[in-house]
């Protein structure tokens, strides 16, 4: 009899696999839509109409960075909770029901965005993951995105459930590492998804409704990256977790330091949000002094993944010198490199590295003029979202599949094979996006081709770029693929008895190291609260002052149907409204001159 | 918390021979990161080179720039003197 | 707290890198007089463009010796005025506006780069020194044709870069024996004095006018040729200033009836 998480929390073992499983379909989706679009636009293969590429561009971008990612946040920290507190969820039933609204508001999103595809409906939300208005969404899109991330809410709160009715049993505890990172960075998204959340319901969905007439485009945009940034970090910090908190026991050894883990968590809460304008470094209408303190706090947030880089390094270094390793470097030797659960994660953590550079180049200001939209931004998040977070997720998944299913891997070999090729796709295409942004190809492009001018590459070609970013998309495809395989492959062995214990890593350092104060998680949600308002409440009042609460009235640009009858009438009521204009300043220039002519 | 401490460091799965490789229990005073101090020091020397060459290279070398009015007049006096 | 003595040294050397980073982008700022896109000009109706004097009519303007200004109108999915004609060793500040969703406008190449935003005007004052052509390109996704927008950025040697309008205006029949006037308006948009020929060609005839004409002003010319010596039928015409050219067709004819030929709106 083994003492997997599924022997200790059967019930729970169960939710978290409903969750991984629906992760695990949006990456499949994903998936799919990323390889046409990287075809698409290499022109390699284009079989779809360019104008539909912007629905598989929005399915690609919100399957992936919403549902992919946070279905499967919210299973590992579901696990986290109840493994590190030792307790079950309060109520399954509350559970069950966060989950159910999380996945009935991500299936009306996705029905409303795949909907664009055919002309049955008027349905269609092709306005990518960022909904700027005035691009205009059906309804069902904003409403979808309002239940599923009222539904994250309700997660949190039953974690937060947990860890109360564990502190008042455990008075004098500390909290455990992993609960603790999975409050601060709840305490995070709280925050942050106010922003999204005014955007969506003040102003979008009324909006999409008929029930306001405008919006004002900057502020919706604003609120949109008030959420927009911190969200990388809602992403990111289960990665975090997993490297923390599972990658040194996967190593052979155990977390270099629990103190320096709750400071950087402590960080993560209290800087996240009060940096999104970095993301409208070349917006009109937010002064420069708003951008200068935004850069200031990013480049502060930096500070809590250097530490992380070091503590991580430092926790594998303990594992494999306790694994025989030594000298300098030559201890990485010692690492468990044929583990897919190392491997993954370590490739996935040296992405991150480089990831951190070009990361830090977005944070700059005026060096924004250079990469601002470019693919570079592009090769950027495939690095930070698609790989220090995807690969982390994949990999762990060869961890936690045995633990909630109870049944062995399929195959480790398969698995090895997967993220490395996971990371072999990815250095071809991120490197090719970050090198063809320096060069002003933009992103969120299905034609980057254009008439009047060619890109010109100081070094290599633009055709050497599009097949390095063609071939890292097929590497990336066929890594899915096995994956894929081992998942279905898992869930169709029998159950096992002999199967890994649930456990974490150790520390070094223990939380008996860190101050007590770290722990006080109402000190830093006001601090970090503080931060916010002194961030961005004069850039808001500016941005109303200027354009106004509901914004001009607006051209909007309902993107029903995606199809070059659309294109024609919208052209058609260009022209007309131009031919009714002029016709208007005609009758004015007569009445006019009628009038001073006697 | 009992799990992160007790049963961490027994690795017991069959599946994982790799694992068992454990030769030494390394305490936290007799730890000394010297690795990935050393890795670090690179990453370091890393950043601070792209950075440089990504501003001054990259970044200035794409002219031409958004740059104020004023300030290019003035620049432009000094390149006159 | 007990923190490793090595992570102390990283600690400081990440500040350090931080606070190198800021600085370095406020010597840009400063030393290098590299200015954001910010909020220097007033909001602007995205429906009534027409009205607005800014952008009623996109185009460049010479504001001082090397400086100009450029106003222009991104929207679905085009910009205007495209191309972009500008003079070499010049200070340009372009002015963009979107007249329906957000846009961008950024000249493929370089760092000029701003987001175009409904109801926001954005302002980059950029220096060109030599001629070039730059691609222009919307990096914001604006709709299903967001691929096809693009425009061009001519920077041209101070030599073919004017700011000349012209327009002539021709009769369209003449009856044999009558004089053909041709009414040349030539508008010179720049501050300072051109000196110029305004050239008639009809049928075999060249006609040349040098003019002088001042900064700001618009002359008025007439070219006078009589239809007898190009004989009955239909002879184009063409107007030329410099690079500038206007044209039309006048048809000569024996006997004009009063009802026919009109075939002018």
């Amino acid at each position: 009899m083994s003492n997997a998480y599924i022997d200790q929390f059967p019930a729970e073992a169960k939710v978290i696999r409903a969750a991984f499983y629906s992760s695990f379909f949006a990456l499949a989706l994903g998936g799919v839509f990323g390889i046409i679009q990287t075809l698409h636009r290499t022109g390699y293969y284009r079989f779809i109409d360019s104008a539909d590429y912007y629905t598989v561009l929005t399915a690609h971008g919100v399957f992936l960075v919403i549902s992919f990612t946070i279905f499967f946040l919210v299973g590992i920290f579901t696990w986290a909770i109840t493994t590190s507190l030792d307790r079950g969820v309060e109520d399954l039933r509350f559970t069950w029901g966060w989950y159910g609204l999380m996945a009935v508001g991500i299936t009306l999103t996705g029905v409303a965005i795949l909907a664009g595809f055919t002309d049955a409906t008027d349905i269609s939300a092709s306005v990518l993951f960022t909904f700027y208005a005035p691009l205009q969404a059906h309804p069902l899109f904003y409403l979808g995105l309002v239940l599923f991330v009222v539904g994250t809410w309700f997660a949190g709160v039953d974690w937060f459930r947990s860890w109360w009715a564990w502190k008042a049993e455990n008075p004098d505890e500390r909290i455990p590492l992993p609960a603790f990172m999975v409050l601060t960075t709840m305490l995070m998204w709280y925050i942050a998804t106010l922003g999204v959340a005014a955007a969506i319901l003040l102003f979008l969905l009324p909006w999409s409704l008929g029930l306001i007439e405008s919006v004002n485009p900057l502020l919706t945009r604003t609120l949109f990256w008030f959420f927009g940034h911190p969200v990388v970090y809602f992403w990111l910090m289960p990665a975090y977790m997993m490297w923390y908190v599972l990658l040194p026991k996967i190593s052979g050894g155990k977390l270099f330091s629990d103190p320096l883990a709750r400071v950087v968590f402590v960080l993560f809460l209290i800087l996240s949000v009060p940096t999104g304008i970095h993301h409208q470094y070349l917006d009109p209408g937010i002064a420069e002094g708003f951008k200068f303190i935004a850069m200031t706090n990013t480049m502060f947030l930096l500070l809590p993944s250097l530490l992380t880089a070091f503590t991580v390094v430092a926790s594998m270094e303990h594992g494999a010198r306790q694994r025989g390793g030594e000298g300098y470097l030559g201890w990485l030797k010692a690492l468990p490199w044929r583990d897919p659960v190392f491997a993954g994660m370590a490739l996935a953590g040296l992405m991150f590295a480089a990831a951190g550079f070009s990361g830090m180049i977005n944070a700059g200001m005026n060096i924004n003029y250079l990469v601002h939209n470019t693919f570079w931004v592009v090769g950027h998040f495939h690095l930070t979202v698609g790989t220090a977070v995807a690969l982390t997720f994949m990999a762990v998944t060869y961890w936690f599949l045995p633990q909630v299913t109870g049944k062995q891997l399929w195959s480790r070999s398969v698995a090895l094979g997967q993220v490395v090729l996971w990371f072999v796709g990815m250095t071809f295409m991120s490197n090719a996006m970050h090198r063809g942004g320096l060069l002003g190809i933009p992103r969120r492009t299905a034609e980057p081709q254009y008439d009047g001018f060619e890109f010109e590459a100081a070094v290599g070609s633009v055709a050497e770029l599009d097949a390095q970013i063609a071939l890292g998309g097929v590497l990336l495809t066929l890594s899915l693929v096995l994956f894929f395989a081992n998942v279905v492959g898992t869930a169709l062995n029998g159950r096992s008895d002999d199967l890994p214990d649930n456990s974490y890593a150790g520390t070094l350092s223990g939380p008996e190291d860190a101050p007590q104060i770290l722990d006080n998680l109402k000190l830093w949600t006001a601090i970090a609260v503080v931060l916010v308002i002194f961030a961005y409440t004069f850039p808001l009042l500016s941005i109303i002052d200027r354009g106004g609460l509901f914004g001009p009235e607006l051209v909007e640009l309902p993107l029903s149907t995606l199809d070059l009858e659309s294109i024609s009438a919208l052209a058609l009521a260009v022209e007309q409204s131009t031919i009714a204009t002029l016709e208007t300043t005609a009758d004015t220039a007569t009445a006019v001159i009628a009038g001073v002519i006697p | 918390m009992s799990h992160a401490t007790d049963e961490s460091t027994q690795i017991q799965d069959p599946d994982q021979p790799t694992d068992s490789d454990q030769v030494r229990e390394i305490g936290h005073d007799e730890f000394d990161p010297v690795g990935a101090l050393a890795l670090i020091g690179l990453y370091f020397l890393i950043l601070v080179f792209l950075w440089f060459f990504m501003y001054f290279v990259e970044f200035l070398g794409n002219d031409p720039t958004v740059v104020s009015g004023i300030v290019s007049v003035v620049t432009g006096g000094v390149g006159l003197a | 707290m007990n923190i490793h003595a090595y992570e102390k040294l990283w600690l400081v050397a990440a500040m350090l890198l931080i606070v190198g980073f800021i600085a370095t982008i406020t010597y840009g700022s400063v030393a290098l007089g590299i200015t954001m896109v910010g909020d220097q000009q007033d909001t602007v109706e995205p429906t009534e463009l027409a009205d607005d004097d800014r952008f009623d009519d996109p185009r460049v303007e010479q504001v001082g010796e090397n400086e100009y200004e450029a106003y222009v109108v991104a929207q679905t999915f085009s910009f205007q005025p495209n191309p972009i004609e500008v003079p070499e060793d010049s200070d340009v500040t372009f002015y963009v506006t979107s007249r329906d969703v957000i846009h961008s406008f950024s000249l493929v190449g370089t760092n000029v780069n701003t987001m175009v935003i409904p109801g926001e005007v954005a302002e980059m004052t950029v220096e060109f020194d030599d001629p070039a052509e730059y691609g222009v390109v919307c990096n914001e996704y604006c709709g299903p044709g967001h691929h096809d927008m693009e425009g061009e950025v001519h920077v041209v040697s101070e030599d073919e870069f004017d700011l000349t309008e012209l327009e002539a205006d021709g009769p369209d029949e003449v009856e044999t024996g009558d004089e053909i006037s041709v009414d040349v308006t030539t508008e010179n948009r720049q501050l300072e004095a051109i000196e110029t020929t305004i050239t008639l060609e009809i049928g075999d005839e060249t006609l040349t006018e040098d003019v002088t004409i001042e900064g700001g002003e618009t002359l008025e010319t007439t070219f006078t040729v009589d239809s007898a010596t190009l004989g009955e039928g239909d002879h184009d015409w063409t107007v030329t200033v410099d690079d500038h050219t206007d044209s039309g067709t006048v048809t000569v004819a024996d006997d004009l009836e009063d009802d026919g030929g009109d075939d002018d709106e």
